[in-house]
């Protein structure tokens, strides 16, 4: 599962392995609302994989109906948010994608796990999202590691794309503000 | 011109476009005007219904695709224009019944009722073929003068629903997907 450009090395490895890892599912448009860790995927994108399409939504309940839009036209899309974003998609997910069992591919910045949040705006839907997921059958697995990464989200696409559900893969803070070392809080 | 009359009118010029019609009375008008297999009906979702035809037009540039939206709805997701107009999607046209009330759910007035110009947002958003059309000869023309994505806001008298579609929402996903050619196993390859 090799990608067929060589990553930048200059971008930290959970954010390579997370651009495999999408493209090895066979998933070429990614939709997503930005969020500070996942500028680094996007550089990713940008920079070592051209043939994926990123496409900027406005909301996060957007990004879900356009990649439910692009899975009837026949392509297996990616989104990407931040946690704080799927409590904007929850009616698209649970009275579109799930009923009509159309499946995406999610990447969550996760914002908001024990370890280290400092804003209590993100608390209480970090610490809910697992959960959240549970209650409305969304298949979902954290990344542990950045040697995980390309693992995780190529196995996630496959539970996604072949059993017409929602997967998501968690990305915790945990393991990107470690690789980014940003010494500075943040509000996004 | 009701919102079936005005329905009526774009399934019959529709040809074999891709149609997505918003929850409620739009998805009821569009099976009551011709249930046919390139035609997708919402049932929940409210809001979301041009975010899916605007992906649906970019993963198929070569297929028309039209939105039937309604004012309520489009107003939950006024930025959904911004992204059409940042995308430019050439095959995509969003056509609004704007009856100036949430009808669905008792005829409760929205905005629009009371001035709000939702072909003027479109335009602010970059979409430039935006436009407000009264009378069906008002609509005919609209949908075969404008270029580019389009939005025409249709305003309409509403009119009592007659029929429903089907509440098998896979079904319905299944024949709308091989209708456009993608048969689901045909993108369930190994990756």
């Amino acid at each position: 599962m090799s990608p067929v450009f060589q990553p930048s090395t200059l971008s930290p490895a959970w954010a390579t392995g997370i651009c495999a890892g999408v493209r090895a599912t066979g998933s070429r448009d990614v939709v997503y609302v930005p969020d500070n860790p996942l500028s680094h995927v996007l550089r990713v994108f940008e920079s070592d994989y051209r043939d994926v399409r990123l496409i900027l939504a406005t909301r996060e309940e957007e990004a879900f109906g356009i990649a439910a839009g692009l899975y009837l036209g026949g392509r297996t899309p990616t989104v990407m948010c931040q946690s704080s974003g799927i409590g904007n998609s929850l009616n698209a997910i649970t009275s579109l994608l799930v009923p009509y069992q159309i499946p995406v591919l999610v990447v969550v910045s996760w914002r908001g796990d024990d370890v280290g949040e400092w804003n209590a705006a993100q608390r209480p839907m970090g610490q809910a999202i697992r959960s959240m997921f549970d209650a409305i059958g969304v298949a979902h697995a954290t990344i542990a590691s950045a040697d995980a990464a390309l693992e995780t989200v190529r196995r996630m696409g496959e539970t996604a794309f072949r059993t017409h559900t929602l997967g998501a893969c968690l990305l915790p803070r945990a393991l990107t503000t470690r690789a980014t070392a940003a010494a500075t809080p943040s509000a996004s | 011109m009701t919102r079936l009359d005005a329905t009526r009118l774009i399934v019959g010029l529709a040809g074999d476009a891709a149609i997505i019609a918003s929850l409620g009375h739009p998805a009821y008008d569009l099976f009551a005007a011709g249930d046919r297999p390139r035609n997708f009906y919402t049932w929940g979702s409210m809001g979301v219904a041009t975010s899916i035809g605007l992906g649906l037009a970019l993963a198929r540039p070569n297929i028309l695709v039209i939105v039937l939206d309604g004012d309520g709805s489009l107003l939950m997701n006024l930025g959904s224009l911004a992204t059409i107009g940042l995308q430019q999607p050439a095959n995509l046209v969003i056509v609004v019944m704007d009856n100036e009330q949430y009808a669905t759910t008792g005829g409760q007035e929205t905005p629009t009722a009371h001035g709000a110009d939702l072909a003027a947002a479109a335009r602010a958003m970059r979409i430039a073929s935006a436009v407000t059309v009264r009378s069906e000869a008002e609509l005919t023309a609209a949908l075969a003068a404008l270029q580019g994505p389009r939005v025409i806001v249709a305003k309409v008298e509403e009119s009592a629903p007659v029929a429903k579609p089907s509440l098998d929402y896979v079904g319905v996903k299944q024949r709308f997907m091989a209708a456009l050619g993608n048969a689901q196993s045909s993108i369930l390859n190994p990756p």
